[in-house]
C-alpha cells in the first residue's frame, strides 16, 4: 500500500484558488492529496497555521499566492514572502525536511501550473514518508512515554 | 541491613538524595549520595550566538 | 480564618522562582501569617514521604516550578496534583518549558553523550552513564528516568493557573499571593500575575515607524538606549510577549527574549514572532529578503527562547 501524503494547501482567493479552480474546469488530472483552504490573501497566512497543520498530522503544507506585483491588495504577498522565508528557517530548526513545505506563486490563469505544483509537492512528500510530528504533542503522557 | 533514605535533601539549591545503610550494630556500613537531576545546558547551548549564552546559562542556578 | 496550606516545589528548575518568592522581602512575614507552608525544599525540611502521607486535596495551593524533564519530576507533578486543591504552574518552566526546554532540540542520547563523554571537562575513562537501577553490595539504588522530551506542567496534569516569568517578578508574586489569600481569582485556566497586553505597551523606549533593512547583534554593534530595539535592527520579541514584568530586560540594556510567554490569543509565540518581525522588514524582492533574514542567527532559539515544549511542535524532529 503506497503512502498517500496528507497535504494542507492554503490558497489566496484572487490568484491561486482561482488557478486551482481552472485546473478543475479544464479537467486536468493531478494528485488528489492537497486539502485546500481558501484565504483572501496569502498575506493572511499566519506561520501558526503552517505549524498547526504539521502539529495536527499534515505530512506537507503548501502556501500559494499571487505572483509578486500582482497581489489584489498590492503588497500582501510581499508580507507572505518575508514571513514564509523566516518560517522556513524555523521549520528547519524543528527538523522538518525542506520538501514538506512550499511557497508558490500561482496566477488565476495557471491551472496547469497549479497541477504541476501539487504533483511536485505530493511526490516530494511521498519520498520523505509520513511526518511524525503529531506524536511529540501527546498531552497527559504516561510514565516513560517520552 | 537497615536503610534510611533522605529524599529530598533540603535547604540548598538542587536535587539530591542520600541512602544510608546501617549494619546490625547500628553503625553506618555505607552511604550513597545521588544527584537525580540533569538538564543538559552543556549540550543545548551549542550553536547559540555567544552573546546570548550568558542569558541562558544564568538559569543554571537562579539563586 | 484558617491558615492556607501552601506548597512550593521545583522540578527541572534553577531555584530562581523560589528566590523570587523570597524577594518579596518583609512581606514574607505576611505570607507566613496567612499560610502554613507544608513542603518547600529550598527552605524547609519536609520530605517526599510527608507529601505522600497527606490526604488528597490537603494542600490549598501548590506553586509548581520547573519543567518536567524526568520520571521524578513527573511523579511529583502527579503527586502534588492529587494532594492540592489548586495547582499553579509557577514560572516559565512550568508554564511553557522554559530554558530547560531548549534541550528539546536534542534527545537523551545526544545530551548524555556530551555531558558524560565528550565535554572537555568530563573525566570518565570508564564511560559510565547514570542508570535507573544500580546494584550495590547493600542493595539497589535508583535514579529517575531521563526522558527524551521536556514538557510543561500542563502536558502532565491539569493546572488551574499560570504565573509567567523567568522568574515572575516579586511585585507580581505578591499580587498573586494576595489574590490567593483573598480568594479573588479569575476563571480556572487563566494566566495571573501579568498584564493582558504586550511588552511594547509598557516599554519606555521611543517607537517610530519600523522599516528594518538589516539585523544587528549586540556582540558587534551598540544599541541606542532611548529607541525601540527592533527599529534599530536588534531582535526583540517584545511585540509577541505578555507584559507585566515592568520591562526589566529592556531597562537593563538588553532586548526582550520572551520569558513572560505569549500574549492572550497567541498559541505559538515563535510563530507569532516570525509574523510580527517579518511584517516590519523592508525588502523589495526575494534576494533582499534572504539577505536580511540571513542576519538573524539561530532562528528558533531566538524567536522562541523560553517556550519550545509549549509550542505547537513541542520538540525538534530527529
Amino acid at each position: 500500500m503506497t503512502f498517500e501524503p496528507k497535504i494542507v494547501g492554503i490558497l489566496c482567493n484572487w490568484c491561486s484558488y482561482t488557478g486551482a479552480d481552472l485546473a478543475g474546469t479544464a479537467r486536468i488530472k493531478y494528485a488528489p492529496n492537497v486539502r485546500v483552504m481558501r484565504v483572501m490573501c496569502s498575506g493572511r497566512v499566519d506561520p501558526t497555521f503552517v505549524l498547526k497543520a504539521f502539529a495536527e498530522g499534515a505530512d506537507g503544507v503548501l502556501v500559494a499566492g499571487c505572483h509578486l506585483g500582482d497581489c489584489h491588495y498590492i503588497d500582501g504577498n510581499y508580507k507572505t514572502l518575508r514571513r514564509m522565508a523566516l518560517l522556513k528557517k524555523m521549520l528547519s530548526d524543528y527538523g522538518i525536511e525542506p520538501g514538506r513545505f512550499r511557497l508558490e506563486w500561482v496566477s488565476a490563469s495557471e491551472g496547469g501550473r497549479f497541477a504541476e505544483v501539487v504533483n511536485r509537492i505530493t511526490e516530494d512528500v511521498r519520498k520523505l514518508g509520513p511526518a511524525r510530528f503529531r506524536e511529540a504533542r501527546k498531552k497527559r503522557i504516561s510514565v516513560s512515554a517520552a | 541491613m537497615k536503610r534510611i533514605s533522605i529524599d529530598p535533601i533540603t535547604r540548598l539549591e538542587g536535587h539530591g538524595k542520600i541512602e544510608i545503610f546501617l549494619a546490625d550494630d547500628g553503625s553506618v556500613a555505607n552511604c550513597y549520595f545521588q544527584v537525580p537531576e540533569l538538564r543538559g545546558f552543556e549540550k543545548f547551548v551549542e550553536g547559540m550566538p555567544a552573546e546570548e549564552v550568558p542569558r541562558v546559562v544564568s538559569r543554571i542556578c537562579g539563586v | 480564618m484558617a491558615k492556607l496550606k501552601l506548597a512550593s516545589y521545583w522540578a527541572a528548575a534553577c531555584g530562581g522562582c523560589d528566590t523570587a518568592i523570597l524577594d518579596i522581602h518583609e512581606k514574607i512575614l505576611d505570607l507566613a501569617a496567612a499560610a502554613d507552608i507544608l513542603f518547600w525544599p529550598i527552605a524547609l525540611d519536609f520530605k517526599y514521604q510527608d507529601v505522600e502521607a497527606m490526604p488528597d486535596g490537603h494542600l490549598d495551593v501548590t506553586l509548581f516550578h520547573g519543567a518536567v524533564r524526568n520520571s521524578e519530576n513527573e511523579h511529583l507533578a502527579r503527586l502534588l496534583r492529587a494532594k492540592s486543591k489548586v495547582l499553579v504552574a509557577f514560572g516559565t518552566c512550568a508554564h511553557l518549558g522554559g530554558i530547560p526546554g531548549l534541550a528539546n532540540l536534542f534527545d537523551r542520547r545526544q545530551i548524555f553523550q556530551r555531558v558524560y563523554h565528550t565535554s572537555p571537562s568530563t573525566v570518565n575513562s570508564d564511560g559510565i552513564e547514570p542508570q535507573t537501577r544500580t546494584t550495590v553490595p547493600e542493595g539497589e539504588l535508583t535514579l529517575p528516568e531521563f526522558y527524551d522530551t521536556v514538557r510543561p506542567l500542563d502536558h502532565i496534569v491539569e493546572v488551574e493557573y499560570y504565573v509567567p516569568g523567568c522568574p515572575p517578578t516579586p511585585k507580581q508574586i505578591w499580587n498573586v499571593v494576595q489574590a490567593i489569600v483573598s480568594g479573588q481569582l479569575p476563571p480556572k485556566g487563566s494566566v495571573v500575575g501579568a498584564s493582558d497586553k504586550t511588552q511594547c505597551d509598557e516599554c519606555p523606549r521611543e517607537k517610530h515607524e519600523k522599516k528594518i533593512t538589516g539585523f544587528k547583534r549586540i556582540a558587534t554593534a551598540q544599541p541606542e538606549q532611548e529607541t525601540c530595539y527592533l527599529e534599530q535592527g536588534f531582535l526583540c520579541v517584545g511585540p509577541v510577549t505578555r507584559g507585566g514584568c515592568d520591562t526589566r530586560c529592556q531597562l537593563s540594556g538588553v532586548a526582550c527574549r520572551g520569558c513572560y510567554g505569549p500574549p492572550p490569543g497567541v498559541i505559538d509565540q515563535g510563530a507569532k514572532a516570525i509574523s510580527a518581525i517579518a511584517s516590519v522588514i523592508e525588502a523589495k524582492n526575494e534576494a533582499e529578503v534572504e539577505r536580511i533574514i540571513a542576519e538573524i542567527p539561530d532562528p528558533l532559539r531566538s524567536f522562541n527562547r523560553f517556550g519550545i515544549p509549549g509550542s505547537l511542535l513541542v520538540r525538534k524532529n530527529l
